[in-house]
This record gives C-alpha cells, structure tokens and sequence, in this order.
C-alpha cells in the first residue's frame, strides 16, 4: 500500500507547545530509574539481579515497567520478586556493606539463577558502599556474579540497560580472541519490559532475520539461549542496533572490545516495505546470499500482501469515522517507528509526535531528523516532553481537523484522547489497560496486527 | 520562667583543640553553676573523654544501630565532672556509611528523646574538622546552635580551615540566624600569633574572643582523662579557661561572617605571619 497522502507539509500542531520543553515537576512517569535495568537481567533466561537500595525502590520500578506495563507478569525471575536489601537509615550512617553480602548469599543459596547481577542503587552510591570491592570474592571463586553502579541520579532504565549489558560484557562474558563465526549475529534493540511488546517483537524479529539466513543473538525473552548465548556474544560477525539512540554505547562498547562492526537503524520496521528494505540492508552489509534472503522476502510479502488486500476492501469502503490524522506519544524508538508506519502506509496525517523518555541531547537533532522524512514529501516536528501536564496542553493545541484522531500514546493520555474523541491505543510505557503476551505490532506479521487494532474500535462502537 | 537556651557549636581543622577547649570552657561556665550539655558530632567520639573521664560512653548511633529506633535518653546521655550532659554522636567505621548523615540522625534522635531540657542553659556541639557536607552543618541549622565560635591558631592551614568554615556559616545565615561569635585562638607559639590572629578575625568581620596560651598542663590533664580545670584547678590556664567562659557568656556581638578570597588571606599570613629577621633565628 502507497501512501495515500503525498506532499502533506505539516503545519497542523505545532502551535504551542516548542522541543525540549521542560518543567521543574513531571507528572505522570513514563520511565524507570536506573535500577529499574534490573529487568534487564529479569529478562535473561535464569538472570537473577539483586539490588542494594531502598525498601520501594525496585517496587516502583516493577510497577512501571511491568505490571503496569501489560501486565506482564513475573515468571521464572523478576516481578515482584527481586532480592532487595532494602536498606534503612542504619545502612545510610555505617555502610550497608555487609547486608547486601548477606543478601548475595542468600540470594545464591535461594535463586537457582545463571547469571547474578547486584545493583547499587542511589542510597548505597551516595554513602559510597563498594559493591565492586563485596563482588569480587565471588567473581574471583567463579561465580557468575556481575556488579553495576545504578544510582538514579546518572539517569533513567534505559541508560541502565545500556549500563548493565555493558557490565555484563565486561565481568561476565570476558574477553575474546578467537575467530568470528559467519552469520551469527547479535541483536540490540527494544529494552526489555520497558518496551511493552518486547517478547512478541524480538520473535518477529529473530524469525524474520533467520529467515534471511542469519544466527541471531537475542539475549532477552524466550527465544534466547539464555547465558550461553551471551557468552557467544564476541563470536558475533557483527551487531545490529535496531533503535534511534539505546544500545548506542552497547554497540560502541562491543566496536571496542571484540572489533566488532555495527549497521544502525534508529527505526524499528513495520510493514512490508520497510521490513524487507530492513532486511536487504542487512543482507548486502553481511554479504549474505542475495537469491536466499529475497526468496524469503517475496514469501513474506505474498503472504503480507494477500491479508492486506483483504483488509483493503473495509479501508476504502468504509466511510464513517476513519481517523485520518495521528499523534504519538511515546519512547523514541516506537514513536519514530509507529510515525512512519501510519504516515507511509496507511497514508495519515502526521499531527504531533511527542518522544517522553528523554534521549540525550546528543541524540535529539538525528531524532528530529528521522521525522522530516516520515514519507516522500511528508515531514513533521517531533517535541520531547517528559511531563505529562504539557503533553495534554500539546494535545490539545493540536489541529486533528474534523474526524476523529487517531492517538498511540500511554495510559496518561487515555483521558485527553475521551475528550478529542480520538481512536486510542496504549502502545508505551505504562500501558495499564493492556494484557500483553506475545503481541507484537512490528516486522511483517506484528504490523497487520497493529491494523486489526487500529481499525477494530471504528467498528466496535458499541 | 524558661531560662534562654544558648546553643553554640564549635568548629575549627581538625587537631586543632575543638575538643580540649570546649570540655574546658564548658567546666569553667558550670563551675558558675551553669547547666551544660556537650553533643560530640565527631565520629571519632572523643569530644567528652575529659569531663567523663574516660571513653566510658556508648554513642548515640552505636545505641541505635544496636537497639534499634527503641532507645531510652539514659542510654546515650550520661553526667560528668560538675554534671555536665555528655552525648557521642558516633558515626560508622572510618571508609564506610556516611557520617554525616549519622550526626543528622543523632541530634534528630536527641530531640525525639527529649535531651533538650528547659534547666540547660547552653548546648555545645563540637563538630569535626570542617563543614564537609550537610551533615556536618546539621549543628548550625534552622532551630539549633546560633553562635559559632572558630578555634585557630596562626598556622596557616588553620586559618584557611576557618576561612572555609566562615563560609559555610555565611551559607547558613542567608536563611537563619546562625551567626559568628568570634574566633578562639589556640595558640601554637607561631611567630606574632596575636597580631595575625586579630587581623584575620578583623577581617572576617568579628572579633579574636580569646588566645590560649600553649600550656603543658593541658597534655599532662589529657593523659589523666580531666580538664585542667579539675586536673590542676588553680592553674593558670585553668583560669585562661575561666577567662574564655566568661568572654563567651558576656558576648553579644554576633555577626554575618566575611570569608576572604584566598590571596587575601595569603596577603595577611605575609603581612603578620613571620617575623622579620630570620637570621635571627635559632634553636
């Protein structure tokens, strides 16, 4: 499907409210702190992390990144469940040392885990507890016991994520000087629980890649072999970082370390088009077999193409109530990807788009770059507004003509889109009203989904 | 009537004779039948050792840490020489935890317990060598001591530690009522002490309160865990002390402090820190 919209300018929204704008109060969080990474290790098949911070502290982060986030439940490890030290005062005045060493042994003893992982949250760095120096012994006896330093105040989950892989390369996965293994590669994209459908895209993406002939490390989620996988991390010929800005320091850090190569693509695929453009870049930067990959490729789109067609008869028949403009609201990496999705294949107008988990600043004008070419001949402004407050002032200044919006936003905005008489969809972080399994909305097979979800409330009145 | 509680911290580098001087001047002001209470905010806890005689006391965070938040004011507060109220804050193992947030806890303890009596007519803090943190300046908050006095001597670190803690006091004035009472100068026999000392409190916009003379009775007392004042009571640096006390309790001049740049202090300790002829000098 080809745009249906060409050479749209939008003028429409961006009357108020500028980039980068910023308020000394946040309402409604939309991220995690950095200890919230802990679900990172959560997400290794046996990862067991143990944080060393206040009683709350990783409570809150489950709430946002997991259970408040789709539901996402707790499984094998995580949840609710992670060993916390929980420090108090005492622990604050005279060290909270040796609790977080007695947590460790009975976290050993207790959780039958792969991989450990102990985090030092903001209390314990400030009063300066050397979790690296209590890490040692056990690293040093062999057990799979890796530290990071996660204190708050250096920043959000995703840079811990990126902090805490990197820690795990480091202390756990070691180095290496053997040859590299053709085809294998390792796969950096959405931050696990935080990126609400990350089991079912990182499905969607291991099996579209396999399907062009490539061994694909996942590292997260069920389809990853868990700490044997990370450790055949340096054997990787290169690495794929599949997001606008987290994983940048993993890959640089990977460069470094392994001499490792890395193709960026800041934005997630949905769709035929830009699944298979995807894959081809892959393809020609491994140098793969062409005649395999495409083969692959022409099966995906046939089948794509034939349930679209399909789909095709209610989209230009049905008259009542189709949104034609859109806003998003939510992290960097689905905002730029759902952004072009709807503006390039579905042919909407791009009316606001609203990034809220706070890239760094170097990273904000190549975001802002991604949106000027949505489509061919549609561009847009993107704002990064962490407040929940000056998101619904955005929205609400916001021009979405007379039809219905369509708003993907996050359980904050299901209030202002009642009131616009928007088409709704929680797609980010935190997506209350959601049961999340193994959905994914991206790659070939998650984008018709995404266009069920889309398209089943303008029917669904009732 | 409710006396009016006068609550003074002591601050000044570290070595100095923050402790020896308060444990001494807080026995010269009860010998005058003033009710005192010495708070240690040093996690060293050595601030009442004289008056106790002895390290004899469990610290306020020692107590907490093993008793938890259930403690009784008979734990952590006990008499010594002429009933002066002694409290330890304590604080954690040197390298670990955070002191300063120890004393915060301490003092906040203090005040739960009721160690604030309406009978005491000063509270000491003696707090560690500088204002190195919040924690530290916990003394001089909103509602606690609102008298400093710095002890110095003419050594040049000295000065630059009273300097800085000047600084801090200046900090704590914008918002409160903390102000400086004036500067002790525990002398060292450095070359024109007199001279530089006054100078420097001149400049800082206060007054010298006091000098102590250098006085080998102070470390014979200290061996045998007393004040001077007990250890040879008509001493004459027991009544150097009594002088101090006296100077204290009639001091009304409390000001906004004016730390220095440093080459101001530099051009000061050039000015009155040397004598001139040191060819002159011998051993």
């Amino acid at each position: 499907m080809s745009a249906v919209s060409k050479r749209v300018s939008n003028k429409a929204g961006n009357k108020n409210v500028q980039a980068h704008t910023q308020t000394n109060s946040i309402v409604h969080p939309r991220y995690g702190c950095m200890i919230g990474a802990a679900y990172s290790v959560a997400a290794i098949t046996r990862g067991v992390p143990i944080v060393h911070c206040g009683p709350g502290c990783i409570d809150k982060q489950y709430f946002i990144l997991c259970s408040d986030n789709g539901n996402q439940g707790v499984g094998y490890m995580g949840g609710g469940a992670i060993p916390s030290t929980n420090i108090g005062e005492n622990d604050v005045v005279f060290g909270g040392a040796p609790k977080l060493e007695r947590l460790i042994d009975a976290s050993l003893k207790i959780m039958d885990g792969d991989i450990y992982v102990a985090f030092s949250g903001c209390s314990s760095a400030l009063v300066g507890d050397d979790v690296e120096s209590i890490t040692r012994p056990y690293q040093n006896s062999g057990l799979p016991l890796v530290y990071v330093d996660a204190p708050g105040f250096k920043g959000n989950n995703l840079i811990g994520h990126e902090l805490v892989v990197n820690a795990i390369i480091d202390q756990f996965v070691g180095p290496y000087k053997g040859r590299k293994k053709k085809g294998l590669v390792n796969l950096w994209t959405e931050v696990p629980y935080f990126n609400t459908n990350w089991r079912g895209d990182l499905i969607e993406l291991k099996r579209i890649l396999e399907g062009v002939g490539f061994t694909v490390n996942v590292l997260f989620g069920i389809e990853s072999g868990g700490v044997s996988e990370w450790k055949s991390i340096p054997k990787a010929s290169f690495n794929i970082l599949l997001s606008p800005w987290v994983g940048m320091d993993i890959v640089r850090h990977l460069e470094e370390k392994y001499g490792q190569p890395w193709v960026h693509f800041p934005s997630i695929p949905i769709g035929e088009e830009s699944t298979s453009a995807f894959l081809r870049e892959v393809v020609e930067f491994a140098g793969n077999d062409k005649e395999k990959a495409e083969k692959f490729i022409a099966n995906e789109a046939k089948q794509y193409y034939y349930f679209l067609e399909h789909f095709a008869d209610f989209f230009s028949e049905y008259w009542f109530g189709l949104p034609s403009r859109f806003a998003v609201v939510s992290d960097s990496a689905y905002n730029i990807a759902f952004s072009i999705f709807l503006a390039d294949q579905l042919g909407l107008i791009p009316v606001k788009h609203i990034i809220t988990d706070n890239p760094p600043d170097i990273y904000r004008d190549k975001i802002q770059e991604l949106y000027k070419h949505l489509s061919e001949g549609i561009s847009s402004e993107v704002e990064f507004i962490e407040d929940g407050y000056l998101v619904e002032q955005s929205l609400k200044a916001a021009d979405f003509g007379s039809g219905a919006p369509l708003i993907l936003g996050t359980s904050w905005e299901r209030n202002i889109a009642r009131e616009l008489g928007a088409i709704f969809l929680e797609v980010s972080t935190p997506a209350m009203e959601e049961i999340v399994i193994n959905r994914s909305y991206i790659g070939y097979r998650g984008a018709l989904s995404l266009i069920e979800r889309i398209y089943t409330p303008t029917v669904n009145v009732f | 009537m409710a006396k009016e509680l006068r609550q003074i911290a002591i601050y000044g580098k570290g070595g100095i004779g923050k402790s020896t001087t308060t444990q001494n001047l807080t026995t010269a002001l009860a010998e005058n039948g003033r009710k005192v209470m010495v708070v240690g905010c040093d996690p060293k806890a050595d601030s009442t050792r004289l008056i106790l005689g002895g390290l004899a006391q469990r610290t306020v965070l020692d107590t907490l840490r093993d008793e938890g938040e259930d403690v009784d004011l008979a734990n952590i507060l006990r008499q010594g020489y002429l009933k002066i109220r002694c409290v330890e804050s304590g604080g954690p193992e040197p390298g670990v935890g955070c002191a300063g947030r120890g004393i915060i806890t301490s003092i906040g303890l203090l005040e739960r317990l009721g160690a604030y009596t309406d009978d005491l007519d000063y509270v000491f803090y003696d707090v560690l060598g500088d204002v190195v943190c919040g924690g530290f300046a916990m003394p001089i908050r909103e509602g606690k001591a609102k008298e400093i006095y710095i002890v110095a001597s003419g050594e040049m670190m000295s000065l630059y530690a009273a300097n800085n803690i000047a600084k801090g006091i200046q900090r704590y004035s914008e918002n409160g009522d903390v102000r400086l009472g004036g500067i002790i100068c525990n002398s060292r026999n450095v070359d024109r002490e007199p001279e530089l000392l006054r100078a420097f409190s001149k400049e800082l916009g206060t007054k010298l309160i006091h000098l102590i003379p250098r006085d080998n009775v102070v470390q014979h007392a200290e061996i045998n865990r007393k004040t001077v004042i007990e250890y040879q009571s008509q001493s004459k640096q027991s009544k150097e002390y009594r002088a101090l006390a006296k100077k204290i309790e009639q001091n009304r001049k409390f000001v906004v402090p004016k730390p220095m740049t440093s080459d101001r202090l530099e051009e000061i300790l050039l000015e009155f820190g040397q004598i001139d002829e040191l060819e002159n000098y011998a051993i």
